[in-house]
């Protein structure tokens, strides 16, 4: 009894320090389905009208190609990731690989330094194969982004599995790249699946190089429709619908988020454990 | 099948763990490799394996040269110390792998790991995953996977280091019964005497990557060709005095004096040697009397442990069929059976 | 052999090495590149070609170039040339007035409009309107004037023909500076260390690193150690509100920043009924836009830091807690003397971690504050972008954004260096056990 009362000014302290991030997500949820009166944050009407924007195109315009091309967007990156990261990962952990001390360094000073400063050099490479304002082009640059992450992690993950495994397979005639499809990956799938996790709410949020990449390109994803519609200068200025737009926007990693908490906590802080 | 392992050397980073090892196991023979860790045991059953390459020498199964091919091409067996069962697969599953791998007929796989299931009498387990396994259970599992595709050779790496007591004490007459029905060239790796004399046909002791002696358990007891395998083997250990010849053919140290064995009267005097004296010929019988005074007794339930302090401050240790005769403090005056002493050199090899 | 034992692991390696080498490597290496050139949006990224423009002309005779000579370039020159004429056909002049003057004027070069026209007015064919004359005369002129030249040498070949007694030393001068595309050049660096903004730029992104460091570092530890003595309920609530800035993306957490801190926002009318100043605070003030920046962004990082520390809390055995307790510790002295010191290394890898993100991350400012008010909370990544791919003027500069870049990576490759060193990066990497 005396342990919990003496617990109250930490939940406090704790309570206020959290105050910023609990009432903009409180109010991120409240207002999409009220209005407030001017010069006050208290809401006084219930409505539905900021979620108009679903049904009817006129109002932010057309919110469902950009969701389709978002969904596709990201379900590549994916892909991508949990492919290349997979093979590579593997082979950094347990194979025969020439430099691999330097490699394994590569990839973790690529991890520890997000190279998006090299964004330059992207957009250069891109414009010289032709990829510039495509959405292959992003794609691909995205699941790059994200790959030393993606391998450090399955690297990670390969580790744990037992040497004895792949041994024991080997001795049952199994080829090193059968023993790897069916007994070590099947080993790995908690970590695939963390990180295909990973890798969907990262490549969902991603803003700046569709942007960037493919500015005058006829697709847009949900982060650039939401900059659009949030722009200040727009004629529907109105955090009420922008909000809506964006709580929409968010609701799948909430999802997601709501399934799989434990699995994401994981890889947001283990994950960079090394 | 003949497993013939000649001038076999291994190297890791430039650092030679094994030089020119040689070793035949002969066919259907279970030979145990036994040492101290990091005696470059299992670096040789892996060698054998395919798991390591071979640095010299060569690895012949019957009459053909394995060294240089990968292990999914020798046909051997083997048991982890780990059972590494693939735990996503069902027992089944796991007997079947290898047999899948080779893509034999759905029939045949299923009345081999049948059949050999039963061998291993886990029929009735065939549909569990390994999670749900006792520790002997997941061994037998091991060994049934090991020996479902008839290996030419079965490779065991400190099968029974990870279970408890009892369940060591099954399974080391299940494993040899079960190589024993199949005949099948095996090769125990262990640092346990007890497992290796127990099971094993014959014992290969292995320290700092060689090998010591070869022989069978009872001779190697009886007959170690080194202070070290004399020291290795036996339980409670065997106790050495360093002392010399003296002029009648006897032993002489720190104010013990014992008759040698009647085969080594001979030696001429003066000669520095060490004396083994085992647990077991100290006590009730023997040609020669030591005295001293008991230091240390150990009940073991069916027999006793004694340790005396003799005069020059030497201790030897006895044991013996369990009773009350003798206390802490006590003087007591006990046979040593002078013939059954061993006698080593000052290199440690046995005179 | 060596590389038969090698095929394997490079196969597997493979489809990671082709993505890394042309999405890494590659950009790197261009960045290296383009860092010593002076490409920017007016250059191109391909060659360029020459030339002379009225700005070039006058910035030449700043220079000093001969002004008699520049003019002359100016000039629109009209002679009566094969192919001027089959022009002037083509775009449908009368086809007897063409015939007259090639009839009668083929060959002849006037450096004055005027004079080419009175020569036509005397032609016989010559069209009705005045209007269609000039027209006319116009197909005639060519000037080298923003004309493009592929080459150097096509570009020498009119500078000389129009200014045929010039010294060679002028021609090289206007022919080089003629060229559109972008030189290799050191100047980029150059700029950069002789510039005020680079030392203001430096500052501000050393204050914003440690700064959001601290923040994430004392705000993690503190919900790390806060949540680990509440019970587990509790504990939940807030690590799962302090996940969500990192989960949300980017664009959305922006938008709530917003409306968290401008005018008719949540701070601003809550200040308004305190009767606090209420202005728009990610853009009002230097002090208020600063912290906006450093929240934005350590909020995300606390989280990181949380879940880390709280990992290596729940690894710490509890029976040390136990024996703490039971020899008399109060809970200050527990995390003072059990608790924090075996935190020693997350918090190092967080410091080591999060130095190289901050470092190279800009998202964040660049869509709340973008380095406002004026350019007080710019840091060196976000300018870097901002003059290379970003400008508000359009005016990309590649080569000084590259330079900037690089800069960067040699910093972060540097730390990433030592870092590697600090947390034993040899004991990461084991061998192969499997040898064949």
């Amino acid at each position: 009894m005396r342990r919990t009362l003496s617990l109250w000014p930490l939940a406090l302290l704790l309570a206020l320090a959290s105050a910023p991030i609990a009432i903009m997500y409180l109010f991120l949820l409240v207002d999409t389905v009220t209005n407030a009166p001017p010069g006050s944050a208290i809401p006084n009407a219930l409505t539905l009208a900021h979620w108009r924007f679903l049904v009817d195109p006129r109002v932010t315009g057309d919110v469902w190609r950009p969701t389709v091309t978002t969904l596709l967007f990201t379900a590549s990156i994916v892909a991508i990731v949990l492919v290349v990261s997979s093979t590579g990962g593997y082979a950094l952990s347990r194979l025969n690989v020439p430099f691999r001390r330097f490699l394994l360094a590569g990839v973790l000073v690529m991890h520890a330094f997000p190279l998006v400063t090299l964004i330059i050099g992207v957009f250069l490479v891109l414009q010289f194969v032709g990829l510039y304002n495509t959405l292959t082009g992003v794609i691909l640059v995205k699941a790059a982004l994200m790959l030393p992450f993606g391998i450090w992690i399955m690297k990670g993950f390969y580790d744990t599995v037992p040497w004895e495994i792949e041994m024991a397979g080997v001795q049952d005639g199994a080829s090193r790249f059968t023993v790897w499809r069916r007994l070590v990956l099947p080993q790995v799938k908690p970590g695939l699946f963390a990180l295909a996790l990973f890798a969907a709410i990262d490549a969902w949020g991603e803003y700046m190089l569709p942007r960037i990449l493919a500015p005058s390109s006829d697709f847009q994803v949900l982060s650039t429709y939401l900059n659009a519609v949030s722009d200040p200068d727009s004629t529907t200025y109105n955090f009420n619908l922008f909000k809506s737009v964006g709580l929409f926007y968010m609701l799948p990693i909430l999802a997601l988020y709501a399934i799989f908490r434990e699995r994401l906590t994981n890889i947001f802080g283990g994950g960079t454990k090394g | 099948m003949r497993l013939t392992i000649c001038d076999f050397t291994k190297t890791f980073d430039r650092t030679t763990v094994i030089k020119d090892m040689n070793l035949v196991v002969e066919d259907g023979e279970m030979l145990a490799l036994l040492g101290p860790s990091g005696c470059g045991k299992s670096t040789t059953l892996f060698a054998v394996a395919g798991i390591h390459r071979v640095d010299g020498g060569a690895i012949l199964f019957g009459k053909r040269d394995v060294s240089h091919l990968p292990s999914q091409k020798r046909n051997v067996g083997v048991v982890f110390q780990n059972y590494a069962l693939y735990p996503h697969m069902t027992v089944f599953d796991n007997i079947a792998f290898p047999l899948t791998i080779r893509r034999e007929g759905k029939a045949d796989i299923d009345r081999k790991v049948r059949a050999i299931a039963e061998l291993a009498h886990i029929g009735d387990l065939l549909a569990r995953r390994p999670s749900q396994l006792s520790g002997g259970q997941q061994q037998r599992v091991a060994l049934a996977r090991a020996l479902v595709r008839q290996p030419d050779v079965l490779l065991l790496d400190e099968p029974l280091a990870n279970l408890d007591a009892r369940l060591r004490l099954e399974m080391r007459s299940e494993i040899r019964r079960i190589q024993m029905e199949t005949g099948i060239t095996s090769i125990l790796v262990t640092h346990d005497q007890v497992e290796a004399m127990s099971m094993c046909d014959r014992i290969a002791i292995m320290d700092q990557g060689a090998i010591r002696q070869v022989a069978t358990p009872s001779e190697m007891y009886r007959q170690p060709a080194s202070r070290f395998v004399a020291g290795f083997l036996g339980n409670p250990p065997i106790v050495f005095l360093d002392g010399e010849v003296t002029g009648d053919g006897g032993f002489a140290s720190r104010g013990v004096s014992l008759p040698l064995p009647g085969r080594l009267r001979h030696l001429e005097a003066g000669r520095p040697i060490s004396l083994g004296i085992r647990p077991e010929h100290v006590g009730t019988s023997g040609g020669a009397r030591v005295s001293g005074q008991v230091v240390f007794v150990e009940p073991q339930g069916r027999e006793t442990l004694f340790d005396i302090e003799l005069e020059g401050g030497a201790i030897l240790r006895s044991i013996q069929p369990a009773g009350d005769d003798a206390r802490v403090g006590d003087r007591v005056d006990w046979a040593v059976d002078s013939d059954r002493l061993l006698v080593f050199d000052r290199h440690g090899n046995a005179v | 052999m060596p590389f038969q034992r090698y095929l394997l692991g490079l196969g597997f390696l493979s489809p990671a090495l082709l993505v890394l080498a042309g999405l890494f490597l590659m950009p790197v290496a261009l960045t290296g590149i383009i860092a010593f050139t002076n490409m920017s949006i007016s250059t191109g990224v391909s060659g360029g070609a020459h030339v002379i423009t009225g700005n070039l002309l006058t910035g030449l005779r700043d220079d000093g170039v001969e002004p008699a000579a520049l003019d002359r370039l100016a000039e629109t020159v009209f002679e009566v040339t094969p192919e001027a004429l089959a022009r002037a056909r083509a775009a449908g002049v009368d086809p007897a007035f063409v015939a007259d003057i090639e009839e009668r004027l083929v060959g002849r070069r006037f450096t004055d409009g005027r004079a080419f026209e009175r020569e036509l007015k005397g032609l016989p064919h010559r069209p009705r309107a005045i209007r269609d004359l000039k027209v006319a005369a116009d197909l005639f002129g060519a000037s080298i004037l923003n004309t493009r030249f592929a080459d150097a040498a096509a570009a020498r070949q009119a500078v000389v023909g129009v200014l045929p007694d010039a010294p060679e030393a002028t021609v090289d001068r206007i022919v080089a500076a003629s060229y559109t595309g972008w030189q290799w050049t050191t100047g980029n660096f150059a700029r950069l260390l002789s510039s005020p903004d680079t030392l203001r730029l430096i500052v501000n992104t050393v204050f914003y690193v440690a700064a959001t460091l601290s923040f994430t570092v004392f705000v993690g530890l503190f919900l790390a150690i806060g949540t680990f003595y509440l019970p587990p309920a509790t504990a939940g609530v807030f690590s799962v509100l302090w996940l969500l800035p990192r989960l949300t993306p980017v664009v959305l957490y922006a938008v709530m920043w917003k409306w968290f801190t401008w005018e008719g926002g949540f701070v601003y009318t809550a200040a308004e009924a305190l009767g606090l100043p209420a202005f728009n605070y990610m853009k009002g003030s230097v002090p208020t836009a600063w912290t906006i920046v450093i929240l934005v962004n350590g909020f995300i990082g606390a989280s990181f830091s949380m879940i880390l520390f709280s990992s290596a809390l729940k690894a710490i055995p509890i029976q040390q807690l136990w024996a703490s307790e039971v020899d008399g510790a109060s809970r200050w002295q527990q995390v003072r003397y059990i608790v924090l010191p075996q935190l020693r290394w997350p918090i190092l890898f967080v410091v080591s971690y999060q130095t190289l993100s901050l470092l190279s991350s800009y998202q964040e400012i660049w869509l709340t504050t973008n380095g406002g008010p004026g350019r007080t909370t710019s840091v060196w990544a976000l300018e870097s972008f901002n003059t290379a791919l970003n400008n508000y003027t359009g005016d990309l500069q590649y080569g000084l954004g590259a330079a900037m870049a690089v800069m960067l990576v040699v910093v972060g490759v540097t730390l990433s260096v030592i870092y590697l060193r600090l947390f034993r990066f040899d004991d990461l990497v084991g061998r192969p056990k499997i040898e064949f």
